[in-house]
Formats: C-alpha cells, sequence, structure tokens
C-alpha cells in the first residue's frame, strides 16, 4: 500500500508540472504528460481480467467544493455553458441550508453526472447508434455517428448530457484538454475519462476530489476498493425505481450534517 | 363577381383567375424561401439559434413534426375508412384527400431534418440504423405511409375506376396508419424518464387527435378548393365529415380526460409537477384555450345538425380543432420536457457560454424556427396546391392546363 500522504506531499513540494508539456501539443497526450507522483496517485487500484468500472460518491465525505466539476471541464475540453459534471445542492436552493425536523440547518450535496447505466436508456433510443457501451460497462458517445436528434437527451432521466449548440467557446487562457474536441451539432456527457483508464490512470475527478469522496474501481475485481466499500456500506442508485442500474453508486451519509 | 373562363360552372372561379393565382404562387415562394433562409442561418450558425436549451431539448420543430404525422390520418379515414365499411360516400372528397395526407406526412419528414444538429449527417439513419431505436421504426413507417398515398393517388387517377386495388390498398395501409401514429407516440411513450409521456394511452391518444385534425384538415382544403376552383362537391359531404368530426372529438377528449383524471388522482410525486404546469401554471392559458375553444365550441358546431350545415360555421370550427390539437400538441411535449427528475439546484447547465443553470427555465422559440416552420408550411401548401390543380379540379374549367 502506498503512502498516499507522502505523494501528495511530493506533488506539493514541488514535481513541474508542466513536464513533459511539449507532448502535449499533440491531441490525446496523456498520461506520460503526468509527473510521477501525480501518475502514482491516479492509478487503478486492481483489475480483473475483464474489468467493468464502476463509482461510488461518498455524500458523506463530499464538501460541496466544486474540485470535480472544475478538472473535469479542463481535462474533457468542455466548452463555457457546459458541464460533464456539476454538483447538486441538497438544500433550500444553491447555498441556503435547509432545516430538518428538528430545526436545525442541514445541506448535502449531490455529485452528478453520467451514471453509466447497465441498462441505459440513451443507448436504447440512438437511432445511429452513436451512444454505445463499450467491452469494459462504459457509456460512450461517437461523435462521428451522432446525427444530433437529441433523443437521448430525453431518454436520460439524469440530465446529465449537453449537446453542441453553437459553435465551443472556451475561457480566455484555457488550454485544450486530453481529448478530442467534439463537433457543433452533437452531443457529449461523462465518459468515465476512458482515455486515462486506458491508461491505469482514475478519472480526473476521483483524483481531484480533496476530500476523497469519490471511489473509483473495478466492479468485477473481487479486492478492489470500491466492492469492498459496496460490501461494508451498500450503495445506492439514483432514481432506482426507473430500472436504469447505474454503475455509479452513492454512499448516503451515516450521521446527519447540521449545526 | 364575374367569371373569366369560358366554361365556368355555377360559382366563381378565384383562383383560376391568373392574378390571384400568380398572388398565391408568389405567396408561398416568398414563404420558401423564407423558410430555406431559415434553416440556412441555423444551419451555418448551430441550433444556438433556436430557443432550445440542455433542459427543453425538443421545441416547435417535434410539436409540428406530431402535429403534421397526426393531420397526414384524413385520406386514410375518407379513402381507406370509407371503403373498408363499404361505402363509397366520400368518394369526391378522395383524390382532394389522398393529396393532403401524402403531403402531410411528406412535410413530417421534412419537419424532422431541422431538428437535427448535423442534418448533413442523416444519412447515418439508413447506413447504420440502430433497430432498438423508435426513430428508426418511424423512419421506416412513415416511408411506408408516404409509399401509400402514392399508389393511392396513382390508382385514383386511372381513367378507369380500380375498386379492388382499392380495397387491398385499404386493408394495408389501416395497420399502417395505426402504426404511423402509434409509434410516433412511442417516441415518446417509451421513455422512463418522462413520466408524463411514458404512460400507455399515450398511443390511442396519438390516434384519436389524428383523425380529429386529419378530418378537420380534409374539411378546411376541400372548403378552400370548392371556393376558388370549378370543383364542386355537395354541401352535404362537408356536414357528414362534420358528424364524423363529433365522434373523433369526443373520443379524443376522453381519452386526455381519462389520462389526466387517473394521474391526478394519484397525486404522485412525479405526475403532480407537470399536472400542476397544465392546470395552473405557465401552460395553463394554453391548455384551458385547448379544452375551450379546440374541443367544446368546435363539438358543440359537429354535433347539433342545424349548425354544421352550416359550411362556413363548420368550416370555422373545424380550424378550431386543428389549433385545438396544436394546442394539445404543445400541451403534450412542454410538460415532458420542464419536468427534470433530477431537479436539485442549481439544475440542468443549459449550454451557451453565459447562460447558467435552469431547472424550468422557460422556452419560447425564436424567429429562426417559426421561419422554417412558415417555410414547411409553404412546402406543404405548394405540393397541395399543385396537386389539387392537377388531381381535383376538373381540367374543363381552363386554367390547369396552360399553366
Amino acid at each position: 500500500m502506498r503512502e498516499e500522504a507522502d505523494v501528495l506531499g511530493t506533488l506539493l513540494a514541488g514535481e513541474d508540472p508542466n513536464e513533459g508539456a511539449q507532448a502535449a501539443v499533440e491531441r490525446r497526450p496523456v498520461i506520460e504528460a503526468l509527473p510521477p507522483a501525480s501518475r502514482e496517485w491516479g492509478e487503478i487500484d486492481v483489475r480483473s481480467d475483464a474489468p467493468r468500472w464502476g463509482m461510488l460518491v461518498d455524500t458523506e465525505r463530499c464538501i460541496g467544493c466544486w474540485s470535480c466539476a472544475v478538472i473535469c471541464k479542463a481535462e474533457n475540453d468542455v466548452p463555457l455553458g457546459m458541464w460533464w459534471n456539476r454538483i447538486l445542492t441538497d438544500g433550500d436552493g444553491l447555498d441556503t441550508p435547509t432545516r430538518d425536523e428538528h430545526g436545525r440547518l442541514a445541506m448535502e450535496w449531490l455529485p452528478l453526472a453520467c451514471q453509466h447505466c447497465d441498462d441505459a436508456p440513451c443507448e436504447k433510443v440512438c437511432p445511429t447508434a452513436a451512444t454505445y457501451t463499450n467491452e469494459e460497462g462504459i457509456v460512450l458517445v461517437d461523435a462521428d455517428k451522432c446525427i444530433g436528434c437529441r433523443y437521448c437527451m430525453a431518454a436520460c432521466p439524469y440530465g446529465v448530457r449537453v449537446f453542441n449548440w453553437g459553435e465551443a467557446e472556451k475561457a480566455p487562457g484555457v488550454e485544450e484538454g486530453m481529448v478530442q474536441a467534439r463537433p457543433v451539432g452533437t452531443v457529449e456527457k461523462c465518459s468515465l475519462c476512458v482515455h486515462r483508464i486506458e491508461d491505469g490512470q482514475q478519472p480526473s475527478c476521483v483524483v481531484s476530489c480533496p476530500a476523497q469522496a469519490r471511489i473509483f474501481g473495478d466492479l468485477n475485481a473481487p479486492d478492489s476498493r470500491i466492492n469492498r466499500l459496496l460490501e461494508d456500506r451498500g450503495g445506492d442508485q439514483l432514481l432506482e425505481s426507473k430500472g436504469t442500474e447505474p454503475k455509479v453508486r452513492y454512499l448516503p451519509p451515516r450521521r446527519r450534517r447540521s449545526l | 363577381m364575374t367569371t373569366a373562363a369560358p366554361h365556368a360552372g355555377p360559382r366563381p372561379i378565384a383562383l383560376e383567375r391568373p392574378g390571384r393565382l400568380w398572388a398565391w404562387y408568389a405567396l408561398l415562394a416568398a414563404g420558401l424561401l423564407w423558410g430555406l433562409f431559415s434553416f440556412g442561418y441555423q444551419w451555418a450558425n448551430g441550433l444556438t439559434v433556436t430557443g432550445l436549451t440542455n433542459a427543453v431539448t425538443w421545441g416547435l420543430y417535434i410539436v409540428v413534426f406530431m402535429f403534421l404525422v397526426g393531420i397526414s390520418a384524413g385520406g386514410l379515414i375518407v379513402v381507406a375508412g370509407a371503403e373498408l365499411l363499404g361505402s363509397d360516400r366520400f368518394e369526391p372528397f378522395s383524390r382532394l384527400a389522398v393529396i393532403v395526407s401524402g403531403t402531410a406526412i411528406a412535410a413530417a419528414a421534412v419537419s424532422i431534418i431541422p431538428d437535427l444538429g448535423r442534418p448533413q449527417m442523416a444519412w447515418q439513419m439508413l447506413a447504420a440504423p440502430q433497430p432498438m431505436s423508435p426513430l428508426i421504426w418511424d423512419m421506416l413507417v412513415i416511408t411506408a405511409y408516404l409509399t401509400i398515398a402514392a399508389v393511392d393517388l396513382w390508382i385514383l387517377t386511372r381513367p378507369r375506376p380500380m375498386p379492388k386495388a382499392l380495397w387491398v390498398m385499404a386493408v394495408i395501409s389501416l395497420p399502417v396508419a395505426v402504426l404511423v401514429h402509434s409509434i410516433t407516440a412511442w417516441i415518446f411513450g417509451f421513455l422512463v424518464a418522462r413520466p408524463f409521456w411514458n404512460t400507455a394511452i399515450l398511443a390511442p391518444l396519438f390516434i384519436s387527435s389524428a383523425l380529429v385534425s386529419g378530418t378537420a384538415l380534409i374539411l378546411v382544403v376541400a372548403w378552400i378548393v370548392r371556393h376558388v376552383s370549378a370543383w364542386d362537391p355537395p354541401d352535404h359531404l362537408f356536414s357528414d365529415l362534420g358528424k364524423l368530426l363529433a365522434w373523433f372529438v369526443a373520443v379524443d377528449f376522453f381519452l386526455l380526460s381519462a389520462e389526466l383524471i387517473t394521474a391526478y388522482t394519484a397525486q404522485t410525486d412525479h405526475h403532480l409537477a407537470p399536472l400542476e404546469m397544465l392546470f395552473g401554471g405557465r401552460l395553463a392559458p394554453l391548455f384551458w384555450a385547448q379544452l375551450g375553444i379546440g374541443v367544446l365550441v368546435p363539438f358543440v358546431v359537429y354535433a347539433t345538425p342545424h349548425l354544421r350545415r352550416r359550411t362556413p360555421l363548420l368550416v370555422g370550427a373545424a380550424v378550431l380543432s386543428m389549433l385545438g390539437v396544436f394546442a394539445k400538441r404543445v400541451n403534450i411535449l412542454m410538460p415532458g420536457m420542464y419536468d427534470p427528475q433530477v431537479s436539485l439546484a442549481p439544475g440542468i447547465p443549459l449550454g451557451r457560454p453565459g447562460q447558467g443553470f435552469g431547472i424550468d427555465e422557460l422556452y419560447v422559440p425564436t424567429w429562426v424556427e417559426y421561419g422554417v416552420v412558415i417555410g414547411i408550411t409553404a412546402f406543404a401548401a405548394t405540393l397541395i396546391t399543385v396537386g389539387v390543380r392537377r388531381w381535383v379540379i376538373p381540367a374543363s374549367s381552363g386554367a390547369s392546363d396552360d399553366r
């Protein structure tokens, strides 16, 4: 087992974050561009021969900071006005707590991105099979096949798909991400950072979470951390009654965060 | 009120005076050009020029699509329905009805194109179809329906009547017609993400609305053609269609009520929000207008013999019926769209820089969307005009030959 604190320490102590920046000129530079400490920090723990990737979000640990949402935009080159990953507030509006039954203030967060459903409604309705599930269980969009009918967006109960309405605009000074930009008129969404998984790295939202609220791993590997946690604490599916069988699960808070 | 053509019948034949006819064609051309310009503008800039967002992803184009598929039902009722019931009562209307229906379904097929983010990639639906998708089924059944309309028209325009062929076509077209409306309904009805649409009654409801708007359209077009040409079907055919409409409107209203009352009495969370939007929310004005002006008023005209025999009044009621069914399409689409299943703050990223997030952001169509719809309307009106002049208006009246 690696010493996570040490890895963080090296990171903070100043490995050159721009090391390998020249390689990043290519459109898909990836993991070689990362400093070694960062690579070690992001490594996937164990994987089986036939992995089936899943994610567990511990809502007890989530502090609602939006770090994962922001790094997702940078990693995946998500244009202005669009988010693949966002943090919803379960309270009385975005920044206002609600009161529980005892009159105490309460506020929780629901990080929301593609749920990578086993029975994905978006995939079933796509007329061109542009949305598909790869052999490792990740629901993906092939932008080359997408005709932009947005049927998948109507079919997704989670509202996590976004459409390229017009020419992509980027925040000034933000460099290009690690993946191909998508053309105007196509639908896009969380890919579970499939380009990182190919290189043995966890999705960037998992790596970047300061509260370590996200646990990523192989649902087919019995010893993976995600499976051990699922065994210990269970894991809720969002909108379970819809029968979509998401591979993203949520751990409910064990105690109420209240003042 | 002079009659210009030498062989003119007893009534004025306004359209066949060259000035009127060319004015009408000029109007249609202007509409077509405006539609093409709007579509070109949208193609150059992307769907960002529409009022759509990531929260409301389908809007006016899809409403128009649903409506056009619906109004294509008329030809079938007049031709196949009468054929199978052994009645040739509506025979004078049959060519006109088939032309109108074929046009409507062709326009429906066209109307889906501007809704696509990448129309240039639409061939993918043919090259690599995904057979589970109701959109693929709809594409197939619309093609079949269009083919049936074309064959029907061919049969009806032969010099000698072909009753046997017509009967065979009626037998084929009835199930196809049921499917075309059902599958269009299932595009919406199969979605677990939209409880408001996810109901078994949606397909029957689409069929009943199709019968109402399809029959009403035949009435309106027949009346206009009679008014502007030498074509002169007897008055009682209009009131007969009106009587039929009374039944269709009643069934349509019954099915809608059955659905809304069932959903409302259940009072479950996932039904309540869309219903409250209809009964007292932002869609309420349109919803109550739909029921009052689009259902109740026309029904009184259809169901009262001495009212429906006054043809202009009957045609006015038919126009209201069509508006009512259009409003109903809006009131089916929008509550489903405005009802995200995960609705915590801040909501869905709407999709454009600076637009932020929204949960039930109001959708308002832009001039581009209206422009495209005007173009589609002009396209349909052009097809109907050409078809009617070619195959409905008697050639002896002169004008249809030389222009």
